[in-house]
């Protein structure tokens, strides 16, 4: 059992990673636009997401709960040490969510639409930065895991471990990746004449993935951070980034032959490809703090925990999934053949 | 102010007004639904209007509770790790479920507010039907595992360490039933009173009087049924407590010595140096009888137990007083509605919507205060008579800045969301039907 409930988390995580980032990402190409072709962004954004995005975003909600159920000594590390980082992705979440209702359920159109606008485009690039900064801190080797608390600074423990280059590479490079997916995800939604807007949005935004990976590496490595050298020597983590980079080819032809579920597909799998090989680097340790490594398995919840856990998610997905789907089929998010 | 108090009031404060939003995303698309079928069947053009507008309401304090919710699965670990290294697995059969739930909402969500015209009448209303009955699950899910931290059960406590977990046990503990139904009738009164007070106002204003009074009539027949029953469910939640935290009976009481045939008293300002209610009305024998069924049985006093197991007494004893009378007056006022229907002279009177529309906040006041009461008095525990919860507050310091920042937040989304539903009835009133 303890393998379904693994296996959940891991799904949703992906899942989160792919839907709200596309969502994050709407939000970051919406404000690297043009005055006009915002409008017209803001518009192709409310019609695909609309309907989705709420849901999107409660993967997260799964993400905790399985993580507090079932590793909780996991989680009470990053409770504790991440405090910091993890209370700035709830206030953008919060505002975010918050700005998009707003923008599009006020009865009246006023000036105040722009105050929604800012603030949806603004959260919506700041929040997968903390997220990334949160990934990034987890491997930065610089978390210091103790009891002792007056030994330290208060920067020491609670800032250091985030409030640094290497956490805010990775930052970029995760915003980086939402932006990638929203531009793609646009594409196959956008009308005839728009397309060209996204297209160009899309290759901005492989660029921009490509040179945060690079910078974040190199930097890394540069300064004999762990996880990256594990990273780069790691030969499954190699293939999976190559794998990754060639599938750009038949994304860039899916595009252009206008296949968007193809497209969509190609991308979304070229950054599980990526978050795969990451998970990897290190496997079975995730974080890694100055002087210890954590896995997530080192102390897990009794068996009657696990077995209830996943016991409930399998129920839970059995309903979940099945209307999912059907909501993204209803407003072709996803096409398929009609049965 | 030292972290722990900072930390308590951040979680306070974040759930008073989670509740809120919750609680109304939670009820509303019963308004909602009810409005649709209306609709469906009369094809009357007014529940159209009635049903779109309730729908842009549901939308609204769905995201703000579903926001302030994912905060709170955070919070609770970000403010009480200790608390959730332990109580996390115990605890988590109804969390998990309750994302369920409430993931299934969100998707029903989905399909009912872009639904319109694409999906199928009936299947259209159903799924509305389904936020409805998701909404409510989740609530009870959620009360469910704070039921737990009252009546802790499904794991052995040996040597500090919680050992031979059973989920299931836990899940279904002694609490979870009365605190659900309590919470479920307190958040359709509310929610009720809230809404058919807008609208009763609306009519008092002489705004779409129509419209509003089928609005006001929908709403306040849910309330009033949940105000009419709630003291049957205060009734039996008073004899769980009686019995299982005695304390705290004794502090919403603030009754001090031990003794048989316990007075109720009613009101009163509370000294607990003297260990004196002054200015209170006493009813002799009535709170033996409220807590155990009988006039001479024995209630315990807050004397039986340590000091440093006490909650703040004046607090709990003052916010039971709050939600007591509120409950007792919204429950004159259902009343007072199904008379009105017997004689539709009142309708006329703009008297009776004055008098709804001042009902329209002491629902969640009383909601509010009934929070105090179970959160307030279950201190200085966190898991009770087992975890205190200075044992459990985060050791990371500066808590009161997180306070702070959590407090303009909120203040912020209140004053925006309340401002958007006033925009809403602007709106709703400025439009021809």
């Amino acid at each position: 059992m303890l393998y379904v409930v693994l296996f959940f988390l891991l799904f949703s995580l992906l899942l989160y990673v792919i839907l709200a980032g596309a969502d994050f990402g709407a939000g970051i190409v919406e404000l690297f636009s043009s005055k006009e072709s915002r409008i017209i962004t803001k518009g192709t954004v409310y019609r695909v997401m609309g309907p989705i995005w709420e849901a999107n975003h409660i993967w997260i909600i799964i993400v905790i709960v399985i993580l507090w159920i079932a590793f909780p000594d996991f989680y009470n590390v990053l409770t504790v040490y991440l405090h910091i980082p993890l209370t700035l992705v709830l206030m953008g979440i919060t505002l975010r969510g918050v700005a998009f209702v707003f923008r599009h359920y006020d009865a009246y159109k006023g000036r105040l639409h722009k105050l929604y606008d800012w603030m949806f485009r603004i959260s919506s690039l700041v929040t997968p930065i903390f997220i990334g900064l949160t990934f990034g801190a987890m491997v930065s080797g610089k978390l210091i895991i103790t009891n002792d608390y007056a030994a330290y600074s208060f920067y020491d423990v609670f800032i250091a471990p985030w409030f640094n280059i290497f956490s805010l590479l990775v930052g970029f490079f995760f915003m980086a990746l939402c932006a990638f997916l929203s531009a793609i995800l646009l594409i196959g939604e956008a009308k005839k004449e728009d397309i060209n807007i996204y297209l160009k949005k899309s290759i901005v935004a492989t660029v921009l993935v490509i040179l945060s990976g690079f910078f974040t590496l190199t930097y890394g490595y540069l300064n004999d951070i762990i996880f990256v050298t594990d990273f780069i020597e790691n030969r499954y983590s190699n293939y999976l980034i190559l794998l990754s980079g060639i599938l750009i080819y038949p994304l860039l032809r899916s595009i252009k032959k206008g296949h968007k579920v193809t497209s969509r597909g190609l991308a979304g799998a070229q950054v599980i490809l990526i978050l795969t090989a990451a998970l990897i680097a290190h496997f079975p340790h995730i974080i890694i703090t100055s002087t210890s490594e954590i896995g997530l398995l080192d102390n897990v919840a009794s068996e009657k925990v696990i077995n209830s856990l996943g016991i409930a998610l399998i129920i839970g997905g059995s309903l979940i999934l099945p209307g999912l789907f059907h909501l993204f089929k209803s407003f072709k998010i996803i096409k398929v053949l009609d049965l | 102010m030292d972290n722990l108090d900072a930390a308590r009031l951040q979680m306070a404060f974040t759930l008073i007004f989670h509740i809120i939003f919750a609680c109304v995303g939670m009820v509303m698309p019963f308004f909602m639904i009810v409005a649709h079928k209306k609709w469906l069947n009369t094809k009357d053009p007014i529940y159209l209007t009635l049903t779109k507008s309730w729908q842009r309401g549901v939308a609204i304090f769905f995201v703000t509770g579903a926001v302030s919710g994912t905060a709170l699965s955070f919070e609770l670990g970000l403010l009480w790790p200790e608390f959730m290294k332990h109580a996390g697995p115990i605890i988590g059969m109804p969390f998990s479920l309750e994302g369920a739930a409430f993931f299934i909402e969100a998707i029903a969500l989905g399909f009912y507010l872009y639904g319109w015209n694409k999906l199928p009448e009936k299947f259209h209303w159903f799924t509305g039907v389904i936020i409805g009955v998701s909404g409510v699950a989740s609530g009870i899910l959620v009360v469910a595992a704070n039921g737990w931290m009252n009546a802790p059960s499904g794991f052995d406590y040996i040597d500090g360490k919680f050992t031979n977990i059973d989920p299931i046990k836990a899940f279904l503990n002694d609490a979870w039933f009365t605190q659900a139904l309590h919470m479920t009738l307190a958040a359709f009164t509310a929610v009720g009173f809230a809404v058919a007070g807008i609208h009763a106002y609306q009519i008092y204003r002489k705004k779409q009087i129509e419209l509003h009074k089928k609005a006001f009539k929908i709403a306040i027949t849910f309330a009033a049924v949940a105000a009419i029953l709630q003291p049957i469910s205060g009734d039996l939640s008073a004899k769980d407590i009686a019995e299982r935290q005695p304390v705290k009976l004794a502090a919403m009481e603030a009754h001090f010595e031990t003794e048989k045939g316990a007075p109720l008293f009613i009101g009163g300002i509370v000294d607990e140096e003297n260990q004196e209610v002054s200015y209170k009305i006493e009813i002799p024998k009535a709170l033996s009888f409220l807590a155990f069924g009988d006039f001479d049985a024995e209630v315990k006093g807050l004397n039986e137990f340590p000091k440093e197991d006490h909650p703040n007494i004046a607090i709990v004893h003052y916010a039971f007083q709050v939600m007591v009378g509120i409950g007792t007056l919204l429950m004159f006022a259902g009343i007072l509605f199904f008379v009105s229907l017997k004689k539709k002279k009142w309708w006329e009177l703009n008297k009776f919507w004055l008098a709804f529309t001042i009902l329209a906040p002491l629902g969640f006041i009383a909601l509010e205060a009934g929070w105090i009461v179970t959160e307030v008095g279950r201190q200085p525990w966190i898991i009770h008579n087992i975890m205190r919860t200075k044992d459990a507050v985060t050791p990371m310091p500066g808590m009161i800045f997180s306070f702070y920042t959590y407090v303009v937040l909120y203040t912020i989304l209140t004053i925006a969301v309340t401002w958007l539903m006033r925009r809403q009835i602007q709106f709703l009133n400025a439009s021809k039907i």
